[in-house]
């Protein structure tokens, strides 16, 4: 399996930019800069089928195409380091290990869409991830690839690093651009959409870390070639799958998209841990609804995870085994996003603690048939909130209440939790 | 102009009206708590759900954020929009504290009205309820926490619309708090509107805390005496006593909101020292005896002096019913002088700045919020006229740009003093420059009118006080396309510097310099101090305890604004009616216990024997045998009787009132 974003990386250890350099790091810049128009590299983009990485998955080069070209004032990039969503750190794995591709990537997307100025939004915590950053872009300049006059081409770029005080709904696209400008980190409407009016009221593009680090793949070896890279027809490129739960390996990989769960968790991960049976999984992140052990041999790409009502999301892999209870993981989940609304909408702000308070009361043994009809309401009516948070966040509720409405009732009808007990029962799973 | 159909209702509304906005204008009141039709859609409270049945958007949507297209079929009443704003009444009634019998706010709660539409009913929440704590906001709010719904109103207002900046929002989730960095006094001059804009009880009228129900109060629709814009307002009043004042609406004028000066300035209707006895020689007469002693005294004050020697002196504070009859009164007693104002600049001053306005280009607060370029001069806009500085803030907010002459000029220190308020604040000597920082919002400062480049702007607005001095300047700008906004100073100075000018008015001090005047009859009047002991002070009718009633002869205690009917033409001569709110007399609160319990029943209540300024005097001109007058607004004055208090006034000057005034 060809890598394109861990190729040359170790883990714990940051490829050192002479490193990148020489093993052939920068040539789609020299390319993008010597031969091809912004254009064309937009038409690369849109040629190799690159989907958002970041959750929602929208075709990158059709969300570069709404930026108006010809209204007055800068446009402007960010790229979304936000990374808050409990079971997803791909981004952090592959900035520890390579910063120069965003970087890179970003210069290319820059250039293509005419911007002069852009940002990377680092959340809280990743220390590490902004001070490589930092280095990559100090050493970017040195080399004459950021800056004053690119290459001799006449276009300048500077990349700032912005270290976010950390809040899960700033990976929000506009309430990032909230936080950005010093304001709460409270959405926007939409419309406007950012690609029209974003950061500063100008037209803003807001691209995930691994959409970005794809582009010098994309223009090196072609569009075509990209897109093959995937497991089926279908998909576009490569993933990177991040492996948490009762597998024996967790970790982040880069695998075709379109791999199968199966082949993840037999793969990769070296299947279950001992005595250990597969129950479910977060497919994308906590905010997707469960797979279950029918959901092994769906590929893992964003329109048939949707088919089979989930989403691939961030590809955050949660796996559960038998001795887990889904209400209590549940639970843990919700609690996250509770804590995480921003207090715009009513739905979020309220709904959320509901939702929580009522997965306690069944968790704890004092649940009742009312408190069904309370989730199924809320799953829902929250999907009338602001923004995508308190949808998300009904994700796992869904999940609970399609796939183990038994578990559920049991929970009401013994007036107690029947995993109570088990050795392994997730507290925490973030 | 989009074409829509709500519940089978078809209609069509303006361009950019949103759904919420054009159901209402059919009678359809979709429940909502963030939007305000000053403040916008904020889209956070969801309880606007309507379904969309076709149109260009289908299904759930929220009528403030949508706005109304061509095609649109609305139903407010589809059961999955009944069941979605259900859902939003339950969570925003989750943490609220039920505390309805003890908050200020209940029976003019927006929550209570709509969590009864809504349908909610039945508590399925059965957890703790979050709680705050509460802060110490200053004298005149009160703060309480708990009920919050989390609407955003508050701090959309106070940062935004109002441009305050020690009051917010903080906290995420569940402990999303509104209120300031630490206790203490609110410091926005328009921090009162916090009460009105408030959908529930989170923030009240701490100065009328727990006295009375929304439906007790007796009510009707006022302007506001504070200053010369002449904002609407509701006065509240119980039991005799001036409760509160809220804001009135009114689109050309004030807009939703009022300043904080004019909401809580009520005291001085109340107040213990308020004249209430007609006194003859410090005795305490009745209306009727004190009138007839004036009447005589008047009689041989003329046959000693002469009709030369009496000078009757009005203010810029009393309605153009008392000020209409004062120069009656002079006619028919053939006084020497006639008086509106003190001061010969600004006698001078405002009846020069009245004559340079016409119908075309006298700007109104909502001209000043619709222009793209202001000039603002000679004027300290948040002690004079704080309604104003709002106005222009929202020009600036539109993105006009906002000039402040940078003079020399000093000062008018007589102006804005005229009143006294709740706080008591009197401007001093200062240079009006000073107040000039605390601006809401951001100007450049130039050094002359002619610096400001009038010629880029659609509709400039040159904003300014009545320094004479100044008014050449003026008369230049105003020949082009340039409006005019004066700040005068007194709820009716527009009129009577029309009368100053109409009836040859003089300022009082240039009377005095002459030695002609005698004797004097003041109506509503602030005169100076060291008026001459050998004046003869033949009668005060006034309702504020002024230092001339020390040497007066006769008092005659009159009704303030809101106890009577009258008008009010306010910077921009717009007329405006006013009516009155309740009935004169002692606040049962303030009765002395002899008074109470009533053992005489009658029908006037205790300290409730005054008349209406213009009354006062139709009863003078009675005895002096030139006939009774029933209606002072007569004559070409007459169309003001028209007008319609809940209206939005009328600019007098369109109807050419100035035009046959002789020019100054």
């Amino acid at each position: 399996m060809e890598q394109i974003l861990l190729k040359h990386t170790r883990a714990g250890q940051c490829l050192s930019f002479d490193k990148y350099r020489s093993t052939g790091g920068f040539e789609a810049l020299v390319k993008a800069f010597t031969k091809m128009s912004p254009a064309e590299i937009q038409q690369d983009v849109i040629d190799s089928g690159l989907r958002g990485r970041g959750g929602a998955g929208f075709p990158t080069g059709r969300k570069w195409s709404f930026v108006p070209r010809d209204l007055p004032g800068p446009r402007y990039l960010i790229c979304n380091c936000d990374e808050m969503e409990p079971g997803t750190y791909k981004d952090r794995v592959l900035l520890e290990r390579n910063p120069h591709l965003l970087v890179e990537g970003m210069t290319l997307a820059c250039y293509a869409l005419g911007v002069q100025h852009a940002f990377i939004f680092v959340r809280s915590g990743y220390e590490q991830v902004a001070g490589n950053l930092r280095c990559s872009i100090a050493a970017a300049h040195n080399s004459g690839f950021l800056g004053e006059n690119i290459l001799g081409s006449g276009f300048s770029l500077e990349l700032d690093v912005h270290q976010s005080a950390g809040r899960y709904i700033c990976g929000e696209e506009t309430a990032l651009i909230n936080a950005l400008e010093g304001k709460r980190a409270n959405p926007r409407p939409k419309p406007p959409f950012p690609a029209v009016k974003g950061l500063w009221g100008q037209p803003t593009v807001v691209n995930n870390v691994e959409t970005l680090a794809n582009i010098p793949s994309i223009i090196t070896n072609g569009p075509l070639w990209w897109k093959n890279r995937a497991a089926t027809p279908e998909a576009a490129g490569t993933k990177l799958f991040c492996v948490s739960g009762h597998v024996v390996n967790t970790g982040c990989f880069e695998l075709p998209l379109g791999t199968t769960l199966g082949e993840i968790i037999d793969g990769p991960c070296g299947g279950m841990r001992p005595g250990s049976r597969f129950k479910a999984c977060i497919p994308g992140g906590a905010s997707t609804p469960y797979f279950t052990g029918a959901h092994r041999d769906v590929p893992m790409d964003f329109d048939p995870v949707a088919k089979a009502g989930s989403r691939l999301g961030t590809g955050g892999i949660v796996v559960f085994d038998q001795t887990t209870c889904m209400v209590a993981a549940t639970l843990n989940l919700i609690r996250f996003f509770a804590r995480e609304s921003c207090g715009w909408c009513t739905p979020c702000r309220e709904g959320l603690p509901f939702v929580q308070h009522t997965l306690e009361r069944i968790e704890s043994g004092r649940g009742d048939a009312g408190d069904i009809d309370i989730l199924r309401e809320h799953v829902r009516t929250l999907n009338y909130a602001f923004c995508a948070l308190a949808p998300g966040a009904m994700g796992p509720v869904e999940g609970l209440l399609n796939h183990f409405g038994d578990e559920l009732r049991e929970h009401i009808s013994a007036r107690r939790c029947p995993f109570k007990g088990a050795h392994i029962s997730p507290d925490r799973i973030e | 102009m989009p074409k829509l159909i709500i519940d089978t209702i078809p209609l069509e509304v303006p361009e950019g009206t949103n759904v919420l906005e054009a159901a209402r204008s059919i009678g359809i009141t979709i429940p909502h708590f963030c939007w305000h039709p000053a403040l916008g859609k904020a889209g956070a409270c969801r309880a606007c759900a309507v379904m969309m049945l076709e149109g260009p958007v289908k299904g759930i949507q929220m009528s403030c954020m949508l706005p109304a297209q061509d095609g649109m079929v609305v139903s407010t009443a589809d059961p999955e929009a009944v069941a979605l704003r259900r859902a939003v009444i339950e969570w925003l009634m989750i943490n609220h504290p039920h505390d309805c019998p003890v908050c200020d706010e209940g029976g003019e709660c927006q929550l209570q009205d709509f969590t009864i539409a809504g349908g909610h009913g039945i508590r399925r929440y059965d957890g703790l309820k979050r709680t705050y704590v509460n802060q110490y906001l200053g004298e005149q709010i009160e703060h309480e926490m708990n009920r919050c719904i989390q609407c955003y109103r508050c701090v959309r207002f106070y940062q935004e619309y109002a441009g305050g900046s020690d009051f917010g929002v903080t906290g995420r989730a569940g402990s999303v708090y509104f209120g300031r960095q630490q206790d203490g006094q609110l410091e926005s001059p328009f921090s009162g509107n916090l009460v009105d804009i408030c959908p529930t009880g989170v923030f009240t009228d701490r100065t009328a805390r727990f006295r009375a129900r929304y439906w007790d109060y007796d009510m009707a629709p006022s302007i506001c005496p504070g200053c010369s814009l002449g904002c609407n307002t509701v006065p509240m009043a119980r039991y005799r006593e001036l409760l509160k004042t809220t804001a009135r609406r009114n689109d050309s004028v004030n807009g939703w909101f009022i300043c904080d000066r004019g909401r809580f300035s009520n005291a001085a209707v109340n107040a213990p020292d308020r004249p209430r006895q007609a006194l003859v020689d410090g005795e305490a007469v009745s209306m009727e005896v004190a009138l007839d002693a004036l009447q005589k005294r008047l009689a041989g004050f003329l046959e000693l002096h002469g009709p030369e020697g009496l000078a009757i002196v009005g203010s810029p504070r009393m309605s153009q019913e008392a000020a209409v009859m004062a120069a009656r009164l002079r006619d028919v007693t053939g006084a020497g002088t006639l008086c509106f104002f003190a001061g010969e600049e600004q006698s001078a001053g405002t009846a020069a700045a009245v004559a340079l306005l016409n119908g075309n280009n006298a700007a109104s607060q909502e001209d000043v919020r619709q222009s793209d370029m202001v000039a603002v001069l000679e004027c300290d806009l948040l002690s004079e006229a704080p309604m104003m500085a709002l106005a222009v803030r929202q020009a600036w907010r539109n993105g006009a740009r906002v000039y402040v002459v940078d003079g020399d000029a000093p000062f008018d220190s007589s102006a804005g003093s005229l009143h006294r308020s709740a706080q008591g604040t009197e401007k001093g000597t200062e240079s009006w420059l000073s107040g000039v920082e605390a601006l809401p919002f951001e100007f450049e400062r130039v050094t002359a009118l002619a610096g400001i480049p009038f010629s880029e702007a659609t509709n400039p607005v040159v904003i300014c006080g009545t320094n004479k001095k100044r008014l050449n300047g003026i008369r230049t700008a105003a020949l082009e396309r340039v409006k005019l906004a004066f700040i005068l100073n007194g709820p009716n100075a527009f009129g009577t510097a029309l009368l100053t000018r109409e009836q040859g008015a003089i300022a009082f001090y240039e009377a005095l310099a002459d030695g002609r005047v005698k004797g004097i009859i003041a109506l509503e009047a602030d005169l100076p101090t060291d008026l001459p002991a050998e004046i003869r002070v033949l009668a005060v009718a006034d309702w504020l305890p002024t230092h001339l009633m020390k040497r007066a002869e006769v008092i005659l205690p009159v009704t303030s604004w809101v106890e009577m009917d009258g008008t009010y033409i306010n910077n921009e001569g717009r007329a405006q009616r006013f009516r009155q709110v309740m009935r004169p007399g002692l606040p049962i609160k303030g009765l002395t216990p002899e008074l109470h319990p009533p053992r005489i029943h009658r029908h006037d209540a205790p300290g409730g024997d005054m008349l209406p300024s213009w009354k006062i005097v139709s009863e003078l001109l009675k005895r002096l045998g030139a006939g009774r007058v029933d209606e002072p607004l007569n004559g070409r004055w007459e169309e003001l009787q028209k007008l319609d208090p809940e209206g939005e006034g009328a600019q007098i000057i369109l109807r050419g009132y100035t035009a046959h005034c002789p020019s100054i």
